[in-house]
Formats: C-alpha cells, sequence, structure tokens
C-alpha cells in the first residue's frame, strides 16, 4: 500500500476546517496539519510538509498570493487548491497567477471537490468554467496592454489552447472537448495545464523585472 | 415662493455681494462728497447717504442667515434702492442728472439685482435687472451710451451670476452623490466581509455536509446552498454597473444571475459597452436564459460566458439541456414559431451583431452572439 497523500487544510472558519479535514480523511487522506491564518500556515507547512494545500483565498492575516508564495519557498512543489466562498475575480486570478495549481468554489458538492483534491495531488490543473474565462481574459489583456519594457513578450496562447479555454469557460467537462475535438483527455487536460503554466512564468518573469527595477539598483 | 436653494458656495456669494455694497456705498459717499457743490439741493443728499449705509448693515446681516434670504428681504431690497435711485431726481436735480453728474446710488443700485441673481437664479436676476434699469434710464432721463451701458452691464452680471449658482448646485448635488455612493460601498464592503466570515461559511458547511442525505435534511441542505449562492453574489459579486461615461460593465450587469444553476465567467477587467448595447444584450441574455427555463428539465445547468475581443464583444449562453436537433430548429425558424430566438437574433441584427445557435439532441444548446464594437470615433 502507498502512503496516504498529505493534506494541509487552511481555512478561517474552524466548522468549515474541521467538515473538510474529516471529509479527507475518511476518503483516504491523511491530513497533517491545520491552520486558520496565512503566517501559520507557512510556518505550520515548513515542519508539516504536506503535498496538498486546500487554502481558502480569504484569510484573516495576510493574502492568498503571500501565502501561496510563503508555501512555495518552504515547501518547494507543494501543490495548492485554492478555495473561495465567493468569486472575488481579481483574487482569483492574482492567486493563480502566483502559482496555485487549482481553483473551486466552496459550494461545490462533495464528490466534486474530493475529485478536485485527488486531481491537484496527481499534478493536473483543477479549472472551473469562471477561471477559464479568467485567464482568457488575461491574456486578451496581456496581448493589447502596452509592453512593460522593451524585451517584454506577452504570452500568447496557441488555437488550440484558445479553443480548449473557451470550452471549459462554456462549462463542458474534459470529456465532452475531447470528443468534440477529437482529442484524448490526457492532451486537453495537458492543453489547459500549458495555458496556467505560461501565465505563471509570465508572472514570475515580471516579478523578477520588478524586483530588478525597484530593489536592486 | 423661490425654491429653497443650497450649494457650498452659497454662503461665500452673499458674502460677496455684501463686500460688493459696502465698497460701492463707499465710491458713492466719495462721488457725493465731490459733486455735492452741483446739487440741486445739496443737504438731503446727506440724510439719503445715511439711510443708504443703515440699509447696507441691515442687508448685510439680512443677508447672512439663510433663514432670511427670502422674498419679503429681496422686495424690500430691490424697493429701497429704487428709491435711494429715484431721490437723486429731488437731491441732485433733474438738470445736473441730464448734463451727467451721477446719481446718488452710483453703482450700489447693482447689489439687490446680484442678490436676486443669487437667490431666484437666473432668470430672477434678469427681470431685477430690467426693473432697475428701466428705473436708472428714467432717472438719469439721457439716453446715450454711457446710460445703456450702466444698464446692460447690470443684465450681463445678473446672467453670470445666475448661471454660476446653477453650476455651484450641480457640482454640489454630483459632490452630495459622490459621497453616498462612496459611503455605500464602504458599507458594502463591511458587510461582505462580515457575512463572508459566518453565514456564508456556514451556509456552504450544511450545504455539503447534508448533500448526500435524503428527505428533509437533504432538502434543507439543497435550499442552504441557494441561499448561500444567492447571498454570495449579493456581498461579493460585482458592484452595481460602473458608470464610465455612458459605457455601463457588462459583467456587473450579468453577475446578478449567477446561481446554483448559472455560472457566469469572463474576464476580470470591467466590459465596458455603450449604456444601449448593454441593455439590449443583457435582454437577448435573459431571452436565453428564460428558453432554458422554459424548455429544459428543472436544474439544468447554464453557462454564461463573455470575450472580451478588440473589435467585438461575445456573450455564450450554453446549457446542458435536451438541447433541440438541427431539422427541428430550422423547420421552426421557418413557420416563424421560433419567438425566442427571434427575439434574440433581432436585438442583436438592431446593434448590428449577429446571432449562432448550435443545438444537437442530448447535447445541450449554445447561444452564441456577437456583437461588434463601434469604431471610435
Amino acid at each position: 500500500m502507498t502512503t496516504a497523500i498529505r493534506v494541509m487544510v487552511v481555512d478561517d472558519h474552524p466548522m468549515w476546517r474541521e467538515g473538510v479535514s474529516r471529509d479527507l480523511s475518511a476518503a483516504g487522506y491523511d491530513v497533517v496539519a491545520t491552520s486558520g491564518e496565512g503566517r501559520q500556515a507557512v510556518r505550520i507547512a515548513a515542519a508539516a510538509r504536506p503535498d496538498v494545500v486546500i487554502l481558502d483565498l480569504q484569510l484573516p492575516d495576510v493574502s492568498g498570493v503571500e501565502v501561496i508564495h510563503g508555501l512555495q519557498t518552504e515547501v518547494p512543489g507543494v501543490r495548492v487548491l485554492m478555495l473561495s466562498a465567493s468569486g472575488e475575480q481579481q483574487d482569483v486570478l492574482d492567486a493563480m497567477k502566483a502559482g496555485a495549481t487549482g481553483y473551486l468554489l466552496k459550494s461545490a458538492a462533495q464528490a466534486e471537490f474530493l475529485d478536485a483534491v485527488s486531481r491537484t495531488a496527481a499534478g493536473d490543473t483543477v479549472f472551473t468554467p469562471g477561471l477559464a474565462g479568467l485567464v482568457l481574459g488575461e491574456f486578451r489583456r496581456l496581448a493589447t496592454a502596452p509592453p512593460a519594457g522593451p524585451d517584454d513578450a506577452a504570452p500568447k496562447l496557441t488555437e488550440r489552447e484558445t479553443e480548449v479555454l473557451r470550452l471549459v469557460a462554456k462549462g463542458l467537462s474534459y470529456r465532452q472537448i475531447a470528443e468534440r475535438l477529437v482529442l484524448s483527455h490526457r492532451t486537453v487536460q495537458n492543453h489547459v495545464q500549458n495555458t496556467l503554466g505560461k501565465l505563471q512564468l509570465h508572472n514570475r518573469v515580471e516579478l523578477t523585472r520588478y524586483a530588478l527595477e525597484n530593489g536592486l539598483d | 415662493m423661490l425654491p429653497v436653494r443650497n450649494s457650498g458656495l452659497e454662503a461665500p456669494l452673499w458674502r460677496a455681494i455684501a463686500v460688493y455694497r459696502i465698497a460701492a456705498l463707499a465710491y458713492a459717499s466719495g462721488l457725493v462728497i465731490a459733486n455735492a457743490g452741483d446739487y440741486a439741493r445739496p443737504v438731503w443728499a446727506w440724510p439719503v447717504l445715511a439711510a443708504m449705509a443703515a440699509w447696507t448693515v441691515l442687508t448685510t446681516y439680512g443677508y447672512a442667515d439663510p433663514n432670511r434670504r427670502r422674498l419679503p428681504l429681496l422686495v424690500a431690497d430691490q424697493l429701497v434702492t429704487m428709491a435711494a435711485l429715484t431721490s437723486s431726481l429731488f437731491v441732485v436735480g433733474e438738470n445736473e442728472l441730464a448734463a451727467g453728474t451721477p446719481t446718488l446710488t452710483v453703482a450700489w443700485h447693482v447689489s439687490p439685482v446680484l442678490c436676486w441673481a443669487v437667490g431666484g437664479g437666473r432668470r430672477a436676476g434678469i427681470t431685477a435687472a430690467l426693473a432697475m434699469g428701466a428705473v436708472d434710464l428714467i432717472v438719469r432721463a439721457h439716453w446715450d451710451q454711457a446710460a445703456w451701458t450702466g444698464t446692460v452691464l447690470m443684465l450681463l452680471a445678473a446672467i453670470a451670476v445666475g448661471y454660476l449658482v446653477r453650476i455651484a448646485e450641480v457640482a454640489q448635488e454630483r459632490l452630495e452623490r459622490a459621497i453616498e455612493l462612496e459611503a455605500a460601498t464602504r458599507e458594502r464592503e463591511r458587510l461582505a466581509r462580515d457575512i463572508h466570515d459566518s453565514v456564508l461559511q456556514v451556509l456552504a458547511l450544511v450545504k455539503r455536509r447534508g448533500a448526500g442525505l435524503d428527505g428533509e435534511a437533504g432538502e434543507l441542505a439543497r435550499l442552504a446552498g441557494e441561499q448561500e449562492a444567492a447571498l454570495r453574489t449579493l456581498v461579493a459579486g460585482r458592484q452595481q454597473p460602473v458608470i464610465a461615461g455612458d459605457d455601463l460593465d457588462f459583467m456587473a450587469m450579468l453577475s446578478p444571475y449567477a446561481s446554483p444553476e448559472v455560472t457566469v465567467s469572463g474576464p476580470a477587467d470591467p466590459v465596458l459597452l455603450p449604456a444601449h448595447a448593454a441593455r439590449e444584450l443583457l435582454a437577448a441574455v435573459t431571452a436565453a436564459l428564460d428558453n432554458v427555463a422554459r424548455h429544459c428539465d428543472p436544474g439544468t445547468k447554464v453557462y454564461l460566458f463573455v470575450e472580451d475581443e478588440p473589435g467585438e464583444v461575445v456573450v455564450t449562453v450554453r446549457d446542458d439541456g435536451c438541447g433541440i436537433a438541427p431539422d427541428r430548429l430550422a423547420q421552426a425558424e421557418a413557420q416563424g414559431r421560433l419567438g425566442v430566438a427571434q427575439s434574440i437574433r433581432g436585438r442583436l441584427t438592431d446593434l448590428g451583431g449577429r446571432v449562432r445557435i448550435v443545438s444537437e439532441p442530448g447535447e445541450g444548446t449554445e447561444v452564441e452572439m456577437t456583437l461588434p464594437r463601434t469604431p471610435i470615433s
């Protein structure tokens, strides 16, 4: 038997935290830690070394983006599944760009939630139709926004990637998309993952440029 | 009765008129002293001057009180000033006036005209200026350019001041509206935080824990889920349509439609459309939603997807319901029975856009509405 996947739950609501932990334990996950605050979560994660962090986007102390950066520094390779009780558009997008690997609304059904956790643990990205719309919008914005620097190249989606994301945004499942475009389920998954990868890479380049321009001269 | 006017500029304007009246009184006094030798009855100049000074003091205090800036004081001001002006006939003498000696009031008689303009707006100011101008012309009794110029200047001043007051009122109104909006937004954000921290989480939890249960518990969970979604849209959904010039944020207009059955997706930034186009497009989307509600099973999921391209805005309404066979769709359309599709098509055609409806039995229906952006001219 393989060792259970180590999961950490970060949410400022104790009832929610307990409920989710119970569900995860029942589904065979090893809940190694829980936390109600962002800074504390980063400290605990360094010791608990989770594989997957279930992270509430709105924490009382620090922003989701800061928690994600902290987690990545302390636990390289950690996967973050974000949950939010509300579709805070810009916050969701920022957290995804910062390195979260999946996003789900808190109102998602229990089965949907557990499926998302297992996919996150397997290294897949978890997209909602809403997130696909946000990512498409962000690529569109980057393409039309004036470049930030002389060597700044806005990331671009291939035609296929755009096609896949549009179908995700219209609520089609990966299986339906694969059928419609005559692709394998895996290929659809890869296309979605690539779009997020491009956005996160661009974000890291931007952050480095910002640091060079504002901090190191 | 004069409308009660109120703007931040009101009080300074009344003070400015008081200062003008005092300055005009000082100038008139100077000219009376210089010209008294030429007057027909110089002795009477001093009581008139004293009365003018008293009236100046009285009105300065009177107009300083917002409750007294009413019709009685304005009428009294106009009449007293006219009387002072008319007394020039007796004191200065008709011949001297005709020869060009200034009236006793010189420029002091403009003050009530300005008061009318501030208190009653442009029209009241013009009326007061014409009345005062007529008296001035009759008193001076010579019809040269200088006499006319005085009256015309008074008229122009009344128009300018009346206009200024109106602008100040509009500015004040806008400022008040902006402050109200800001307060409302802040309050809304505070509520959203509180509700997010408590009610939303509990409702979501109830929905989750009870989702697998049968009977009443399952029903309660479903209700909790519905309320959670409704409340989420209410507090954390996008704010009221952002008004940027005459444009509306289409995403903000769509957000109230989000529910457990309806997913809204699109860019994080506002999707701005001219107000008319945005409302028509929203009506088309609503028609598509109604169509789903009418023809598909309850619980059918609907996805609203907005794309903001540089040249056009594309809105897709897709449902995962039963779908329509393509030949049936064409048939119904040919027979003019497809009321909803026609209402959607009609609206989009009026806006210069187009509609594409794709449907397969068992595959749901997809209505894609494309609205070209009119070039910025």
